[in-house]
């Protein structure tokens, strides 16, 4: 039963909702639905699942863009609803006609939602009768390769041999299609007709997806193994570290000697050029200078010509032109007669070349591919059904569109004011703890240091602690930059619990009054399982402020991956009952892409956190703040 | 009655002498001399229209999210606030008189209402409508103030900071919403704690650095603890309730700003 329907305009004004069903809505399902999936510009998805205690609701819903409603329609979660898609369309149509911006109260709408619902609600009893019919032939069509079984009705003979039909692919299609021809002109109910026709597709979609996931589940494990680093399977990992500590031993008592190749002696005696230190000394033979490179990028205003804007037009026209030319020249006859009267609704076959030409280039500009997906099924869905202003072209419009939905996403949904946050842990008496998390080598160590750099450059006294404890030399890295920067370095060297140095790193930082703790871990990669619950391990045991994930811009598809399973496996892994996710992004590797910055999109999108700071370069200075609308004018050109 | 016969044979004479002086002047002359006259009064009379600008009558509602700034609208706008409100995902936007004044007679300029989001995401809407602004009300929710306490603040020193604030000295009306409920603050208590936040925003934002990184201008007089009588823009403070529909103090802000 439907908990509630609601209709509301964009601005945010409630039209009208459905009085027969009184129930009061536990907690607050649509304002979530709002904040975090229409204006995440996840608009394009099927539908929204919301937890209340006490209550577990489905929302789905319906735009008309041309007037600017939104249709909402609540339902328990487990009960599953056919008939609320067609609902929701069905209440489209008829209150569009009767909408006046005028008019605020809608209760003679009463009655046509009760006939609508009962019309809707009649449909789904008959649907669900004919499936129930239709339900001991379904399991013969899952088998593969059975193929009739006796059925009830033609109908069902049908069926089954649809599920033949699809087994034996191109053989027996010929005569299939007849028989489907001749069940056609004997079906007298056509409300049956339809539904075993879209019972058929759906048995079909069923194991031809079955048989699609099973595909690239075995790609998926294939090229797990083919990824060589740090192991996949809980098996390997173990395996991995349990060799390395066995080729320790032996590699102890037959140390290998250098070849020497043609005449020349060998030059270097000594290989290893790290100072002579004992574990947790000071060094007093190197002098260093204090780092002093001048000020931080993140404090410069970043100046970018404004010129370019008007070649952004230019660059559009023959652009969009060159791709299917054959199919546009005639629309574009049609689209620019359009675009001077303005008339035009916004169909989606309209929509469709603008959409897959930017989705196209979103691509060349290394957005993963899921991302643009999703993001131009949203800018669809906001699109639909509206009426082109005049002297618009539709790919005007679609750039606008998404242009205006980029820059929703990118911009922070909270403030990434850390100065701010680090002053209020500051009067609090304890130090702002930021963890840097993220797979192997995206530099997370060098921008912990240019992080350090930038605070200290802001009167902020820094403290870095050692938590990697497993990579050789990470220890003596952040070591070297702490000498640089003059700032305290919590360390206890390697093969010990990061969990436990970080806790000490921090009161550490609370007994001599650092503000700032930078808690550097360990690369690992997000399948990694035994590494990943440490992880979680860490953050648990510290509960830091800030969860930094630090990820390079040169990632492609992965950064998908990357994000979900960290943020996954978190939340999974977590032991409270309000589990620490990623808080922010740390975007580096920026000057090695030219203008292929695609990679901030996906990641901001997976995550829904901001990107807080971007590194673009590897001195001490080079540490940016994301320009958002330098990015989407980037990822639109 | 012989003045007037004098001025009168006066005026003929004077009228003949200047007819006789025109035709003396060829007519190319004359067609010149019409030509810049009226070249030159067209444009002393736009100049002029450039030069005093008409003054915008655009007031806007902004606020965090959830502060009840839809609410305010349509209760400004109509009477009531219908059926109730939802996250707002666009501006509200309506010229019209302000619903208690539909009583008065005579002819009253309009009120160009625009409700602004308040959700983070869609800030940048509300830079749109800055220029244009002749009035800011700054809707603070009283009843859950202290947890957003600080996002209320940084939005506002945001406003506070921006140029076309600042330039044009558009004042500000720091309204407390949702004053009907027994728990919500008082406005003396909600502006100390503003006054105070935005005191340490102050000094973590112009700390170290040549270029403010977000803001364009400072606040406040150096060495003093911030105090909204600092700001070169007028910023009050008032009390209101949206469900129950007590806009009055609010109403008589934006009359101030934008006489009838």
């Amino acid at each position: 039963m439907l908990e509630q329907l609601l209709i509301f305009t964009r601005g945010g004004l409630i039209l009208w909702t459905c009085k027969e069903i009184g129930n009061a809505l536990k907690g607050s399902p649509i304002d979530t639905l709002i904040r975090s999936c229409l204006l995440e510009e996840r608009s394009g998805a099927v539908s929204f699942n919301y937890d209340a205690p006490g209550a577990a609701y489905t929302l789905k819903w319906t735009f008309h863009n041309d007037l600017g409603l939104v249709f909402v329609a609540v339902y328990q979660r487990i009960l599953h609803l056919l008939y609320v898609d067609d609902l929701l369309s069905m209440v489209k149509q008829s209150f569009s006609e009767v909408y006046d911006p005028k008019r605020m109260a809608y209760d003679d709408f009463d009655e046509t939602f009760r006939q609508l619902r009962m019309e809707a609600e009649a449909r789904a009893e008959e649907l669900r009768k004919i499936k129930q019919l239709g339900k001991p032939v379904t399991g013969s069509v899952k088998k593969q390769g059975q193929v009739l079984k006796a059925g009830l009705e033609g109908g069902n003979k049908r069926v089954g041999e649809g599920g033949s039909k699809k087994d034996d692919g191109d053989g027996i299609k010929g005569k299939v299609s007849n028989l489907t021809n001749g069940h056609h002109s004997n079906e007298n109910h056509k409300l049956g007709d339809d539904s075993q026709e879209g019972d058929l597709a759906n048995g079909k979609e069923n194991t031809s997806s079955n048989v699609a996931v099973d595909l690239s589940k075995l790609q998926k494990l294939r090229s797990k193994g083919v990824r060589g680093r740090g192991g996949v399977r809980k098996a390997d990992s173990i395996g991995n570290k349990s060799s390395k500590v066995a080729a320790a031993e032996p590699a102890k008592k037959a140390t290998k000697k250098n070849r020497v190749w043609d005449d020349a002696a060998p030059k270097q005696s000594k290989l290893d050029f790290t100072d002579s230190v004992d574990e947790n000394g000071n060094n007093d033979h190197v002098e260093v200078v204090a780092a002093d490179q001048g000020e931080s990028m993140m404090d410069k205003e970043e100046v970018f010509s404004s010129d370019s804007e008007s070649d952004d037009d230019d660059d559009d026209e023959p652009g969009s032109d060159e791709k299917p030319a054959e199919a546009k020249k005639k629309g574009w006859f049609s689209s620019v007669f359009q675009s001077i009267t303005g008339k035009a609704n916004l169909e989606k076959t309209d929509l469709g070349p603008a959409l897959k030409a930017l989705k196209e280039r979103l691509m060349t500009k290394n957005v993963a591919e899921e991302i643009a997906e999703k993001l131009c099924e949203s800018v669809e869905a906001s699109l639909e059904g509206k009426k082109l202003s005049s002297f618009t072209r539709i790919s005007s419009t679609v750039q606008a569109a998404m242009e205006d939905a980029l820059v929703r996403i990118l911009t922070p949904r909270r403030s990434i004011d850390i100065l701010r946050d680090v002053h209020a842990s500051k009067e609090q008496r304890k130090p702002y703890v930021v963890v840097f998390v993220g797979v192997n080598g995206v530099g997370k160590s060098t921008n912990l240091a240019k992080v350090a750099y930038w605070l200290q450059q802001h009167k902020v006294s820094v403290m870095m602690a050692a938590c990697d404890t497993f990579r050789s030399g990470a220890v003596e890295q952040l070591r070297t930059h702490a000498r640089r920067l003059q700032i305290p370095i919590f360390e206890k060297g390697y093969e010990k619990d990061p969990a436990v140095v970080a806790k000490e790193a921090i009161q550490e930082a609370t007994r001599n009054g650092s503000d700032v703790v930078l808690v550097d871990t360990a690369g690992r990669m997000q399948d990694n399982e035994p590494l990943m619950r440490a992880l979680s391990k860490l953050i648990n045991l510290n509960q830091p402020d800030l969860v930094l994930f630090v990820g390079e811009a040169l990632v492609g598809n992965d950064a998908v991956d990357q994000l979900s399973k960290f943020n996954q496996k978190l939340s999974d892994l977590s032991t409270s009952g309000n589990p620490r996710l990623i808080d922010g992004i740390l975007l580096t590797k920026f000057d090695t892409i030219d203008d292929k910055v695609g990679a901030a999109l996906s990641m901001v999108y997976i995550s829904g956190s901001p990107v807080m700071f971007v590194g673009c370069g590897q001195s001490y200075t080079d540490l940016k703040k994301l320009n958002v609308k330098a990015i989407v004018k980037t990822l639109l050109k | 009655m012989e003045n007037l016969e004098d001025l009168k044979i006066l005026a003929e004479q004077w009228s003949h002498q200047g007819i006789e002086y025109l035709q003396k002047i060829p007519p190319s002359q004359l067609y010149a001399a019409i030509g810049v006259l009226l070249f030159t009064t067209i444009l002393l009379f736009l100049s002029i229209r450039l030069v005093t600008r008409t003054k915008s009558n655009t007031v806007l509602l902004s606020g965090l999210t959830g502060s009840g700034k839809t609410v305010l609208f349509y209760q400004l706008r109509d009477g009531s606030s219908h059926q109730g409100t939802v996250t707002s995902m666009e501006p509200n936007e309506g010229t019209f008189v302000l619903h208690t004044e539909n009583t008065k007679k005579g002819k009253i300029k309009p009120v160009h209402l625009v409700d602004v989001p308040g959700h983070s995401r869609l800030r940048p809407k509300l830079e749109e409508f800055l220029p244009q602004a002749a009035a800011i009300v700054f809707v603070v929710d009283a009843l859950e103030f202290l947890p957003n306490c600080r996002a209320a603040s940084e939005y506002l020193y945001d406003i506070l900071t921006n140029a076309n604030v600042v330039k044009n000295k558009i004042p500000v009306l720091l309204c407390c919403n949702k004053t009907d409920k027994l728990t919500a603050h008082t406005k003396e208590f909600i502006r100390k704690q503003m006054e105070k936040e935005i005191e340490k925003l102050r000094a973590s934002r112009s700390a170290v650095s040549t270029a403010d990184i977000a803001n364009d201008f400072t606040i406040g007089i150096e060495g003093q603890v911030f105090s909204f009588s600092h700001c070169c823009n007028k910023v009050t403070v008032a009390e209101a309730s949206g469900l129950t529909g007590e806009t009055a103090e609010i109403q008589d802000f934006i009359r101030e700003y934008i006489k009838p």
